[in-house]
This record gives C-alpha cells, sequence and structure tokens, in this order.
C-alpha cells in the first residue's frame, strides 16, 4: 500500500482478557439456551413439562430460549470474535479497557435481567423484542459502549485499510443500532410494562423489518466478519476471492434490509410490500452463495487438514450450513411455496439449520482455534473435540429432518381440502397436533445431542484453560504516518458517489414520473452515463483513489454503509405508517378494547399466547375455509403490540370472540384436554386464583389514547365501574354453565378478551371511529 | 410506457425504484471492484495471516 510508508517501529500487546471473557460468557449462556430449547421441545411433546408452574410454561420460556440462544450465546460469540480479530487486523490493542469491562459486565447483567424478567411473564409481546423497557434502554447504552471502543480503536490503528471483516463489524453495529431502536419505540405504562408505538400492520412490518435484520444483522454479518478471519487463519492460506468478499459485503448489506416483508406474505400486509419482500429474498441468494463459496474455495489445497483439524471441520459445516440455510430462505420467500412452509415446522428447521448449523458450528470452530492461544496450551483432547463435531452434526440433522416432516405434515393437512376444495380434508385442527407428536419427541432428542457437544466443549475450555498460564498476543508493528484523512464530506462530495446517485435518481424518474418528467429524466440518464464514462476514463486513477482512501477512513465508510441500509429502511416503513393510519382500512375497523378486555390482553401477552396462536387468517383457501374470512389490514390497527404470531402450534385466533361460549374458554384453560383431547397447551391454574391488575388501567388507557387507540374521556372510577360491570356478566354467565369463579379473577378478563377478538365494523371513509364502549 | 403501468398506486413504484437502485450500486461495485489494483488486494488479503506471538503457542 502507498501509504505504508514505514517510520517507527514498535510492540503492541492486544488486550485478550474480554476475549477470554466473553468465550466464557457464550460458552456458559449458550449451554443454558440450549438446555431451556431442549425443555421446551420437551413440552411440545409432553405437556406435563409444563409442570402447571407460571414461570415454566412453554409461552414463557420460549422467549427465553430465543433471547438466550441469540443475544447471549451468539452476541457473546460475536464479541469475544470481534475483539479478538480487530486488533490483529488493525494492528492496535483495544481502546479501553474500562469500556471493554463495562460493555462484558453490561451485557451479562442484561442477560440476567432477562432471564428473570422473561420467565415472570414481564414482556413485550413481540418476537426476539421482548425485553421489557428498561433493559431495551441498558442494551442501547451497552451497544453505545462497544461502537465507541471499536471505533476508538479503529481510530488508533497501526494498519492504514480495513480488511473486509471489519466492515463486516461497522455494518453490524451501525444497523443492529438502528434496528433495535426503531423496533423499541414504546411509552411506558410502568416501570416494567410499555406499549409500542406502532400498532396492527405498522407494528407487524417494523417487527420484521427489525426481526429478519436481527438474523442478518446480528447472526449473520457479524460471523461473516468472524469466517473471513478465522478460516483464512485456521486454513493458513487467504480467502479465496478479496474482491469476491467486497461484492459480498455490499450486495449482502444492501439486499438484507429490504427482506422482512417475507415474514409477511399472504397476509393483510399491502401486496406491494409482499412482493418488495420476495424479490429482494430471492436476490439475496447471490451474495449468500457468493460468500459461502468464497468461504468454502478458501480450503482449496488444504482439504486433507479436514481430516485432522476439528477448527475446520467445524468452520466447513458451518459454511455448509450457511450455503443451505440461505438456499433455503429465498426459496420460502415466493409466497406459494411460503403458503405451504409459513405458521409450520418448516420454519422452524430452517431457523435451527442457521442456528446449530451456522452459528453454534461457527462458535465451536471459533471457540477450539482460541482456546490453545488464549491459555497457551494444547487443546486437551482433540478426539472429544471430533467427537462433538460428529455429535452436534448428527443431533442437527435428526432435529431438522424431524422439522422438514413435522412442517411438511402440518402445511399439507392445514391446507388440505375436499370436495372440489369446499371442505376441508381435516377440520379438526387436533389432528395435526396428534399426527406430529412422535416428531416432537424426536427433536428433542436432536436439541439433546447438540447440547450434549456443548457440554463436552465447556469440559474441553475448562481442561485445557485449568491451571494454564494466560496469555495476551503481542506483536511488533511499524507505526505508519499518518495519512491525511478524507473526512465525512469527502465521503460524500466525490465523483463516484455524485455520479452514482444521478444515476439512481434520474433512473428512478424515468420510471415514476409522467410525461416531460419522464423524458426530461431519460435524458438525464444518458448525459451522466456519457459524462460518467468520459471522466471515468480520464480520471481512473481519481476513482481509484477514492476508494481507496474510502478503504482507510473508517467515518466516511462507515456513513456509506448508514446510507445504504436506510434507504431499505426508510423505503418500507414511511409509506406503511401512511397507508395505515390512511382511509385504506379494506372496509373494516377493529372495535377498540373495552378496560376489562385490554386488562385480558395484556394477560394473552404475558403468558405468550402469540408463541402458539397466530391472528392473522391468511388469504389463502384453506385458512378461510378453517377460520372465516381472511384478516382486513383494519381489524388490527389498534393492536399495540399486533399479534399476528409467526407460528401455529394451536390454531389461528383472529375470529375465535363468539366461538364458543364463556365456559368452554374457562375448561379450556384450566385444563385443555378436558375440552380437546390430546392436545399439548399447559394448564394455566394460576389465571383461576390471581386477581386481576385493574390498578394499572387508568395509565394503560391514557397511554393507549396518546398512540392513537380512540379511548373516549374516563376516569378512573369509570374504568374500574366499567371493569366491575363487564366481569361480572362474564362470571354470572359462567355460573349458570357449572363454572363458578369470582369477577376479578384473571380468567374472566381473558375470556372477555378472546371473545372480543375478530370484532370489527363495517365503515365508509367518512365514519369517524367508535370509541370503546363501556 | 413503463409508469403507465404501474403508477396505479404509487407505492408500487417502490419495487421498481429498489431494484434500479440496487442494480446500479452493484454493478458500479462491480466495476470498482475489478479496477482494484493486484497489490492492493494482494495486501488485503494476506492480513489475517500475519501472525502474532499466539500463534507460536499452540
Amino acid at each position: 500500500m502507498s501509504t505504508e510508508t514505514t517510520q517507527t517501529k514498535t510492540r503492541i500487546e492486544y488486550d485478550d482478557t474480554p476475549v477470554r471473557q466473553f468465550m466464557i460468557a457464550s460458552i456458559f449462556w449458550g449451554i443454558i439456551g440450549m438446555l431451556v430449547g431442549v425443555l421446551v421441545a420437551t413440552q411440545l411433546g409432553v405437556w406435563q413439562a409444563n409442570f402447571k408452574t407460571s414461570w415454566l410454561t412453554f409461552g414463557r420460556l420460549r422467549p427465553l430460549h430465543t433471547n438466550a440462544v441469540i443475544f447471549a450465546f451468539v452476541g457473546n460469540m460475536m464479541f469475544a470474535g470481534v475483539y479478538y480479530s480487530t486488533q490483529r487486523l488493525v494492528k492496535a490493542r483495544i481502546a479501553s479497557k474500562l469500556l471493554s469491562r463495562i460493555h462484558f459486565w453490561g451485557w451479562q447483567l442484561i442477560i440476567v435481567a432477562a432471564a428473570i424478567t422473561l420467565p415472570l411473564g414481564l414482556t413485550r409481546g413481540k418476537e426476539y423484542a421482548e425485553l421489557i423497557w428498561p433493559i431495551n434502554i441498558a442494551v442501547a447504552l451497552i451497544w453505545v459502549v462497544f461502537a465507541v471502543n471499536f471505533f476508538w480503536t479503529l481510530a488508533r490503528r497501526n494498519e492504514p485499510t480495513l480488511y473486509v471483516a471489519i466492515w463486516f463489524y461497522i455494518a453490524t453495529i451501525i444497523t443492529v443500532a438502528m434496528l433495535y431502536i426503531v423496533n423499541h419505540l414504546s411509552i411506558p405504562t410502568s416501570w416494567t410494562h410499555s406499549y409500542p408505538i406502532f400498532g396492527g400492520v405498522q407494528d407487524a412490518l417494523v417487527q420484521w423489518w427489525y426481526g429478519h435484520n436481527a438474523v442478518a444483522f446480528f447472526l449473520t454479518t457479524p460471523i461473516l466478519g468472524i469466517m473471513y478471519y478465522f478460516l483464512p487463519k485456521a486454513a493458513e492460506r487467504p480467502v479465496y476471492s478479496y474482491r469476491l468478499s467486497i461484492v459480498h459485503f455490499w450486495s449482502l448489506v444492501f439486499i438484507y434490509i429490504w427482506a422482512g416483508p417475507h415474514h409477511l406474505l399472504n397476509t393483510s400486509l399491502p401486496v406491494w410490500l409482499q412482493s418488495l419482500g420476495m424479490i429482494f429474498s430471492l436476490m439475496l441468494w447471490a451474495p449468500s452463495w457468493g460468500g459461502m463459496l468464497n468461504g468454502l474455495l478458501t480450503l482449496r489445497g488444504a482439504w486433507h487438514k479436514l481430516r485432522t483439524e476439528p477448527v475446520l471441520k467445524f468452520f466447513v459445516a458451518a459454511v455448509t450450513f450457511y450455503g443451505m440455510a440461505t438456499f433455503e430462505g429465498p426459496l420460502m420467500s415466493i409466497r406459494s411455496v411460503n403458503a405451504l412452509s409459513h405458521y409450520t415446522d418448516w420454519t422452524i428447521a430452517h431457523v435451527h439449520g442457521g442456528a446449530l448449523g451456522w452459528n453454534g458450528f461457527m462458535a465451536a470452530g471459533m471457540f477450539y482455534w482460541l482456546a490453545p492461544r488464549l491459555w497457551k496450551r494444547p487443546l486437551h483432547s482433540t478426539s472429544a473435540a471430533n467427537m462433538h463435531f460428529w455429535l452436534g452434526t448428527v443431533g442437527i440433522l435428526i432435529y431438522m429432518a424431524s422439522m422438514y416432516v413435522s412442517g411438511i405434515t402440518q402445511g399439507l393437512m392445514l391446507g388440505a381440502t375436499k370436495e372440489g376444495g369446499t371442505v376441508l380434508a381435516y377440520p379438526n385442527f387436533i389432528e395435526v397436533v396428534t399426527s406430529t407428536k412422535m416428531l416432537m419427541h424426536i427433536r428433542a432428542l436432536g436439541g439433546l445431542m447438540y447440547l450434549v457437544g456443548f457440554v463436552m466443549l465447556a469440559w474441553n475450555v475448562w481442561k485445557t484453560a485449568r491451571g494454564a498460564e494466560i496469555v495476551n498476543g503481542s506483536v511488533e508493528v511499524y507505526v505508519p504516518e499518518k495519512s491525511a484523512g478524507m473526512g465525512l464530506g469527502g465521503g460524500f462530495i466525490n465523483a463516484p458517489v455524485i455520479y452514482t446517485t444521478l444515476l439512481i435518481v434520474f433512473a428512478a424518474g424515468w420510471g415514476a414520473l409522467p410525461g416531460a418528467g419522464s423524458s426530461f429524466c431519460i435524458f438525464g440518464l444518458i448525459a451522466t452515463a456519457a459524462i460518467m464514462s468520459m471522466s471515468f476514463e480520464f480520471s481512473k486513477a481519481g476513482w481509484n483513489d477514492w476508494y481507496e482512501r474510502l478503504l482507510a477512513n473508517a467515518v466516511p465508510f462507515t456513513a456509506l454503509t448508514a446510507v445504504s441500509v436506510f434507504i431499505g429502511g426508510l423505503v418500507q416503513i414511511i409509506p406503511t405508517v401512511m397507508v395505515n393510519t390512511g382511509a385504506s382500512i379494506e372496509g373494516m375497523r377493529q372495535i377498540p378494547y373495552t378496560p376489562l378486555e385490554l386488562a385480558g390482553r395484556d394477560i394473552y401477552i404475558r403468558e405468550g399466547c402469540y408463541n402458539c396462536h397466530s391472528q392473522q387468517i391468511r388469504t389463502l383457501v384453506g385458512d378461510v375455509l378453517r377460520y372465516g374470512e381472511y384478516s382486513k389490514l383494519g381489524e388490527s390497527i389498534y393492536d399495540h403490540p399486533y399479534q399476528w404470531g409467526s407460528k401455529r402450534i394451536g390454531p389461528d385466533l383472529a375470529r375465535e370472540g363468539g366461538k364458543y361460549p364463556h365456559s368452554w374458554h374457562f375448561f379450556h384453560m384450566r385444563d385443555p384436554r378436558q375440552i380437546s383431547p390430546g392436545s399439548t397447551m399447559p394448564d394455566y391454574p394460576w389465571l383461576f386464583t390471581d386477581k386481576t391488575d385493574t390498578a394499572a388501567l387508568p395509565n394503560k388507557i391514557a397511554v393507549q389514547r396518546k398512540i392513537g387507540v380512540p379511548y373516549g374521556p374516563m376516569t378512573d372510577v369509570e374504568i374500574q365501574q366499567a371493569c366491575d360491570t363487564q366481569a361480572a356478566a362474564i362470571a354470572a354467565e359462567l355460573k349458570t354453565a357449572g363454572a363458578e369463579v369470582p369477577p376479578e379473577r384473571e380468567i374472566v378478563a381473558l375470556i372477555s378478551y378472546l371473545q372480543k377478538l375478530g370484532k370489527a365494523e363495517k365503515v365508509t371513509h367518512a365514519e369517524t371511529p367508535k370509541t370503546a364502549a363501556n | 410506457m413503463f409508469h403507465r403501468i404501474l403508477v396505479e398506486e404509487w407505492q408500487r413504484l417502490l419495487s421498481a425504484v429498489s431494484i434500479t437502485l440496487f442494480f446500479t450500486v452493484f454493478i458500479i461495485n462491480l466495476i470498482r471492484v475489478r479496477r482494484i489494483p493486484r497489490e492492493t488486494v494482494s495486501h488485503l488479503e494476506n492480513l489475517p495471516l500475519e501472525n502474532d506471538d499466539h500463534d507460536r503457542t499452540r
């Protein structure tokens, strides 16, 4: 590099303490997260494993499992990998020991807080975003600490250029911050409860823009950065194609952010957004496979090492699973395929291919590679590491195979019709549950094998580290001359960026504008292309220089990355916000909940019912025949948070209201098998003894009003009276059916909510919304 | 002609705009990547392989 004119030589000792800490934390929380995973998998086959205990039910533990695996296991692993590789790639010690400590201990405290609050039912009711608002703020603050420490380290670097792994880390830091903050925008009603500012379709879109990109920018981009560092290290040869890694980075970062709507296909999400999600998901095939092949081909000439090196075995299997998951993801984003796969265990197979195969095996490979270096001692047992590999691989295959069979069975049975497509072939949902029950046991077995493998890893690392010397890496580096930075402005105000922007604007205007505007844009497009090609010839050096300086200047690089991810978010969210608040509610508008129904809804969310029951009837024959008229956009407009769900372990509840008498719900919640033999739903005995929290309602209703739900003016006394009257009426009706319960019990509030589901009014645009009836 | 097909709902234009946007960025990126000097690539791809004393402790 031209900038590497050498001057003084100095020795740097890296700070590997946070690497060791995050690695140990990742192994510890990984085992906890997987253990909870095995328990929830068991609960799906054996309902008794819910233990009739509120904090051990599936609905509360499943969020604990997902959060623990994503944020605790992969999060800690990512931080270990980032801190280790960044120091070496930029030849600088981590900038601040204090910030590293705050980062590490802050993150662990967040995990402990999550592990306590989630089983207690303190949740925001949105998948992978369940943590309550004070913890959300802590996450944002600790993320900022991480970002400051990372960028400060880059600022002190002794290597002028930024290796592609660093790019992936930058994209992760920027994008996760953006996604997390937007999806967690809420207004608190108490220290442990809040309502998200988005509702209905807006909330669904923002949630899956976040949820999908949590996969993209928390579980994929940082791990790809880790792959681009550790795989060449382990294979002892450079990455197959550095040029391909650049194309991989920009394409992935640019496309991934648009693909979120593929989680909402065939729903009441506007069709243009569904198409956008599907098209961009299909486009993801190319960069994902480019990256996957780049990883695998890095082993060119080194495949023989796989026979003896467990690290490489894990890495190669991980990259292969990445390839499989990123092949399957676009496939599942095709609307017709999604009609079969969505709401079934197919999705579960897919995500576990990614989580266990890609994330888990990358973590294992990295830990086996790091342990001998961090503790200056050979790995205690290579054969145990090999055994871990085979146990884990077979475990994943058993898990995924059972989930594919289960998922396709569910999809086919639930959509099957007879008599010319007019009657459901399997009208009773429970038939699907019972026919896939054995597969739940097999799945738990696969998960258990994978867990045992990780326990072996923990043992192996413990034996390697015990009594060993703790060693920080050190290296001699040349301190380069400070080159003049290009500054933030320099990143944007230059020929390549200006030409690109003009081309995009004119091309978009050509397609979008009518008449003269369109002609002008065609002219502008041709003129820009002509000027650009001329300037390109004359100033090749200028273009090259700009890009090379960009590689060496973190600030403008970060800003350009941010722009590319912001665009995708804005294009999706701004129009949806406008659509939902405007007249487009498809002729149906939800009737707001009464105070008691709102309290019941909060109980529904607390128990995590959305983990098993959707509230969205898709525009599909099977759905409409089974559950009634498909869901309209306006029918969940006041739902903060939305509850469309992502999985049907039980039936959809969008039109549950009025389907059964109050007593049906009473007996069903007390013992589901009494009403529905073969059901795997837990018993909820505490709902019959605990009192409904009506004291919190005035605050909750005030916040609902703030976020746009049309509640009329009500005093605290009126709210209480409204609750009492409705609860008394439900309790009286229950009594006549032989189900006696005091009206202040939670079951009564929950029944009031369940009976409200699907109640909407037909509207014309001129009508004003109905306020909550007492 | 193009816009007359698509302009019934303005949001629908966004799919076309998005794809235009992506392909423009993608093609410029491809051109750019092809033009990176060989020695720059060689320097960058070898960055992870520069060893520190950790790599001599196994």
